[in-house]
């Protein structure tokens, strides 16, 4: 719980306007971790030391993940005189999910100096920003600051004068969800369909054109900079205990002022609906939320008091923390035509690579659409709660469990309101 | 109608293979060129992308119909992606869709006779809190959408006024 | 040595593998569709799931750890894996449906999913038979499908190229087609086209799926996606019986299976030959079923004045002895061919050398540049170094120019010298030039007798490839004088072995009347003072074995159990003089 929020001063949002010019950046003490890593590279900071103050801090991946981001760099294997790669994931596809383009339009900088930094760690020759096809303004911003950071000597060749190369490039993708995943990622950045790899083995092991690779969501490694700048003991007290730092909620749907704010992790959902984003709009009662994206299990308005935006508090309500961007649904929000378009987005958005999500997404769908319909039988009910049994786990990668989950929570805990929409069995006595 | 790229085309198209280990991993960026150039990349034109980069017509083919933003025919001048997923859903999203439909008289998928415009369904954009929207021809975002704001785009666009790019600064920007 | 546990049972294993193609080995069960074991594997299909446990290592105690009974603990992955694409380790448990709910559970969902879009085609589908997906829905799927929806529509009957028709609804998206294309053919004609359940493979838009391997696509199909065009709805799997034979359109040697309904053969596919052809046979392979069947020689032939007149064995034998009575040797000129098998050349050789003629050659076939590096050679033959090993005489063209200028009688064994353009028919007026065949070609129009000879599908008999391979085929056509079902190595098929003869679909239209080479010059033998006695393949290659060293301690058990004998390694193909 984080109680004194009113008075938090953000760290990835720049306090006033943005900071896209490197001068501007510079000013506000931007570039300095860079510069001290590289410093002290041979001292303090080793790339060794580097990692172990980023798993430290405890930063947990922001992409829907959530696994700790120091302790995924640490799987990198030792060199062996080849390349090796981080790609940054920004397809930021997740219905509900706004954030990084923030990062890309206001601090563009925050993040190319974190992937720098984490690109010296691993050891990484090249960073790889993939951008969704969609946010072409965004890659605008970003190729300019990329373009900005080279000038400026932060990339390229003996960056600062530390013997340390670093390249970094802008892949913009071309509309598709899947590429969000790390393995279909890199199958996008290869040129080929996005099919998600079977694993083992892992982008560690083999990544990118066959290269260890690390793949990172853009925020977290915009919080590369702020644990070295604070210090992982203060980063690690920031928020909820077990999933620290500042986090960027993107709040959507019946408020009153949706956006995207920055907190600690940890907030009260309440204390964000209602104060935050200035509470229901029109005066509606609050009647469920989906609390990070559109994978992760919806919660009633019965079930968010106490329930805080972090892991372990969201998994013990029954959700999880995913992006953290939330959909916030009032009293009048048909919820069987919400789960139905839920349906009909994870059905265009299967890549069809294996079997139980190419068909399954697209029996979900065409079972939500008899039941929105009023076609649909009590039967259907039962029908569609197994088959998100029969899908998930089965599959070579997640899409197919983001695509089980809505479903089954859904359906569960707002099981009276599907049972209405159903015809009423010949048997059904008044 | 020939495809064919100039000398201009292929120094581009050589800056673009320059940021890659293979020549394969130029496939989407050239694709996204040649849809910049010619407005789509038809079954023509990836076979110019497929020869310029010595690649196998079948996998441009494959990687073409895979991501849908690559336009497989010729579409309006501006194709409008009206999102209605998710947070746009529940926000008016399809409202704004079937106002769309009824002001310029096609349905999703359709292009109105003059050219000008074509309607399309989106999944999520990554705009949910400024819904509902829509975006032109995979470029600027039109946040925010009323009847009334789609009525006067729709009049600008047909004297060829593109909005401006709309930066929406988060509120803690705002308050400092 | 390793050991791995699969359904309460120990195995041991010397080289590191895959779960899947190890079960598989032990003969032992486990659906799959998209796994293959000459392709990549992409693990798409989920259908080999099974449970995997591993060994647990304390890291701490350096050792594993153990429960009370001192038996390593085994830590169970907390979803199903995938067998065909997870490496063996020492130790490691493996469930399957034989001990596993869950894994029966997903090996029924499994299939129920794919059932979803897939059309009830079975009545109307070529793969009906020798479906994997027909067997394993049977053994482990659903009783019946919960989808009550209309199926998603695509492409269907589409002529993908000149020899696939590809029907996209029926496609599980497997990709083998499209991997075969990448990763064997090299063709890179192939592609999945569009995205999720709408999905299906097809060529780059305007072109056609004209690989020279085409075909391999329609036997890699899981279900029937991709079929043959012209074997379409012609026979049902279990109608045809399938027979083991040579590719005889080059000198490769692919081994390959005749499959026969009716006595007419109605299709060829590969047959696997780790040392050969792999899986994988050439198209121009297949087609030569039509060879078999069509415009073949049935009854000798005699020219009376200038027309072919079918006349009977006995004539045949009585003017082939008088014409040879009636030359000295000199004048007559023996050709032998690299498109008949060892047995025929050296009945032939051995038959005219007891009858004086001392030298027979044959021409060998090569076109430089025609083969491929993979399945094709430059040689057209199926049995040129045959020959060679048997003894003829490799001539140039010029060579056999002059050769038949010189002789007076001209007899020839399978060779079209005329429709291979190595002699005109005017270069044989005024000569006698006996032909023996299987085929109507050029050369038989300008013969004075015709002698019908079986071909591979009629008879067993052994080639040696280009790389000095020497494999036999089986006899799978009758002729009017073999019985399938006393030949002990005719296969027969289901409609040969039940039902009465109403409904055995059995014409002897399809009988060619001929004899094998050697039984012809057996038969001939006693009429000239001979006294070779040829009547089994077998045993004259017995012979063979013991009067040529090259043959020496090969039999046709070996070829069989050993899948071909090298004889001896080829550094190049036959070269001529």
């Amino acid at each position: 719980m984080v109680n004194d929020y009113q008075n938090y001063k953000t760290l990835i949002l720049p306090s006033k306007g943005h900071l896209r010019n490197v001068s501007d950046y510079e000013a506000t003490g931007g570039y300095k971790a860079l510069k001290d890593v590289l410093a002290a590279k041979e001292s303090t900071w080793t790339r060794e030391n580097v990692i172990n103050e980023v798993k430290t801090a405890g930063l947990r991946g922001r992409g829907g993940a959530g696994f700790n981001t120091g302790l995924k760099w640490s799987f990198m294997p030792k060199p062996d005189g080849g390349k090796r790669y981080i790609a940054a994931n920004g397809d930021e596809s997740e219905p509900g999910t706004f954030k990084d383009r923030v990062i890309f339009e206001f601090n563009p900088h925050l993040f190319i100096e974190g992937a720098i930094i984490g690109a010296y760690a691993i050891q990484a020759d090249a960073v790889y920003v993939y951008i969704r096809g969609e946010y072409r303004s965004w890659i605008n911003f970003m190729e300019k600051a990329i373009t900005d950071a080279y000038k400026a000597g932060y990339l390229g060749k003996n960056i600062l004068g530390s013997g340390v190369n670093i390249d970094m490039y802008v892949h913009s993708g071309a509309g598709a969800y899947i590429c969000g995943e790390e393995s279909s990622l890199m199958e996008s950045l290869e040129g080929k369909r996005g099919y998600p790899r079977v694993k083992p083995p892992f982008p560690a092991q083999r990544g990118l054109w066959g290269r260890p690779t690390t793949i990172n969501n853009i925020e977290s490694l915009a919080n590369v900079p702020l644990i070295l700048n604070m210090g992982s003991a203060k980063y690690a007290a920031m928020g909820a205990k077990t999933h620290p730092g500042p986090v960027l909620y993107g709040i959507s749907g019946h408020v009153n002022r949706p956006g995207v704010y920055e907190y600690p992790t940890g907030m009260l959902i309440t204390d964000l609906i209602y104060d935050v984003a200035g509470g229901m709009r029109n005066g509606k009662k609050l009647k469920a939320l989906v609390p990070g994206g559109s994978s992760t299990p919806i919660l009633r308005a019965d079930q968010i008091d106490g329930v805080s935006m972090d892991a372990d508090s969201l998994r013990t309500a029954g959700s999880m923390m995913g992006t953290a961007g939330m959909a916030i649904l009032d009293e009048d929000t048909d919820i069987v035509d919400f789960l139905y378009r839920i349906t009909h987005f994870y059905h265009h958005e299967s890549c069809g690579q294996c079997t139980p999500c190419r068909e399954g997404t697209g029996w979900l769908e065409k079972l939500l659409h008899k039941i929105k319909t009023g076609e649909g039988e009590l039967r259907d009910l039962d029908l569609l709660l197994d088959l998100t049994s029969q899908m998930e786990g089965r599959t070579v990668c997640a899409l197919a469990d983001a695509a089980a989950w809505p479903v089954r929570y859904t359906v569960t805990r707002f099981r009276d309101e599907f049972e209405a929409r159903c015809k009423k069995s010949v048997f059904a006595f008044a | 109608m020939t495809y064919t790229f100039d000398s201009e085309d292929l120094k581009k198209i050589d800056a673009i293979k320059a940021k890659y280990p293979t020549v394969l991993s130029a496939s989407m960026p050239v694709l996204w060129y040649a849809q910049e150039k010619f407005g789509h990349v038809n079954n023509e034109v990836q076979h110019l992308v497929a020869q310029t980069l010595a690649l196998p017509e079948s996998h441009i083919h494959g990687v073409a119909t895979f991501y849908t933003q690559y336009f497989k025919k010729e579409m309006g001048k501006y194709v409008l992606d009206v999102c209605t997923c998710f947070s746009c859903q529940v926000c008016g999203g399809y409202e704004m869709l079937h106002h769309l439909e009824e002001k310029l008289g096609i349905k999703v998928g359709e292009t109105t006779p003059d050219g000008k415009f074509s309607i399309q369904q989106a999944e999520c954009l990554g705009a949910c809190g400024y819904a509902p929207m829509l975006q032109i021809t995979n470029d600027v975002y039109v946040n925010h959408l009323t009847k009334e704001k789609v009525d006067s785009l729709i009049e600008d666009l047909k004297q060829d006024k593109m909005p401006e790019f709309e930066s929406i600064i988060p509120p803690q920007m705002q308050n400092s | 040595m390793p050991e791995i546990i699969i359904d309460d049972q120990k195995f041991t294993y010397d080289k590191p593998g895959k779960v899947l193609q190890f079960i598989l080995d032990q003969g032992l069960d486990l659906p799959f569709f998209c796994y293959h074991p000459s392709l990549s594997i992409p693990a798409n299909c989920r259908q080999c799931l099974v449970e995997i446990g591993t060994p647990v290592f304390d890291r701490a105690t350096n050792s594993f750890k153990v429960d009370d009974n001192g038996n390593k603990l085994v830590q169970f992955f907390p979803k199903l894996m995938t067998s065909c694409s997870q490496d063996m380790s020492d130790g490691m448990v493996v469930k399957t449906h034989a001990t596993s709910e869950k894994v029966r559970r997903a090996q029924k969902d499994t299939l129920e999913f794919i059932l979803v879009n897939h059309p009830l085609d079975c009545p109307i589908c070529d793969q009906a038979g020798e479906c994997p997906l027909q067997i394993q829905t049977y053994k482990y799927g659903p009783e019946g499908s919960r989808f009550e929806f209309k199926k998603v529509h695509k492409p269907k009957r589409i002529q993908l190229g000149p020899r696939v028709v590809l029907d996209a609804e029926r496609c599980i998206n497997c990709t083998r087609c499209v991997r075969f294309s990448e990763e064997i053919s090299k063709t890179n004609q192939l592609t999945i086209t569009a995205r999720g359940d709408k999905n299906y493979p097809t060529t780059a838009p305007g072109r056609t799926f004209d690989d020279p391997y085409s075909l391999n696509t329609v036997d890699l199909c899981p279900v029937g996606a991709l079929t043959q065009s012209d074997f379409r709805f012609k026979a049902r799997v279990w109608e045809m019986n399938q027979t083991p034979s040579i590719d005889v359109t080059n000198g490769k040697g692919t081994n390959v299976d005749l499959w026969v309904r009716d006595n007419l053969v109605l299709r060829v596919t590969p047959r696997f030959n780790p040392s050969v052809n792999d899986y994988w046979m050439p198209d121009s392979g297949r087609e030569a079923y039509r060879l078999f069947n069509e415009n073949r020689i049935s009854r000798p032939e005699i020219k009376l004045d200038t027309e072919l007149i079918k006349t009977s064995w006995n004539n045949a034998k009585e003017t082939l002895a008088e014409i040879l009575e009636a030359h000295s040797p000199k004048d007559v000129f023996v050709l032998g061919s690299g498109y008949a098998s060892v047995e025929e050349n050296f009945a032939f050789k051995t038959f005219f050398a007891n009858a004086g003629i001392s030298s027979s050659a044959f021409v060998p076939h090569v076109i430089s540049g025609s083969g491929d590096g993979f399945l094709l050679t430059d040689d057209q033959a199926p049995n040129t170094k045959g020959c060679e090993l048997v003894g003829l005489e490799a001539l140039s063209e010029k060579s056999l120019s002059s050769s038949i200028k010189k002789a007076t009688v001209i007899i020839v064994l399978s060779e079209d010298i005329v429709g291979r353009g190595l002699v005109s028919s005017s270069d044989l007026e005024g000569k006698t030039l006996i032909y023996f065949g299987t085929n109507k070609t050029e050369t038989a129009k300008t013969a004075q007798l015709i002698i019908p000879v079986t071909c591979i599908a009629e008879h067993a008999a052994s080639y040696v490839n280009a790389e000095g391979r020497i494999q036999r085929s089986m006899p799978a056509k009758e002729t009017m004088y073999t019985n399938r079902s006393l030949h002990p190595e005719m296969n027969a098929g289901r409609l040969d072995r039940f039902g009465t003869k109403f409904d055995n679909w059995r014409s002897d239209n399809n009988r060619v009347d001929a004899y094998p080479v050697w039984e012809f010059l057996s038969q001939l033998a006693p009429r000239l003072n001979q006294s070779v006695n040829w009547s089994d393949s077998s045993d004259l290659f017995d012979e063979i074995a013991s009067s040529i060293p090259a043959f020496d301690g090969i039999t046709y058990d070996r070829m069989d159990l050993e899948k071909g004998v090298v004889i001896q390694p080829a550094e190049t193909e036959a070269k001529t003089i």
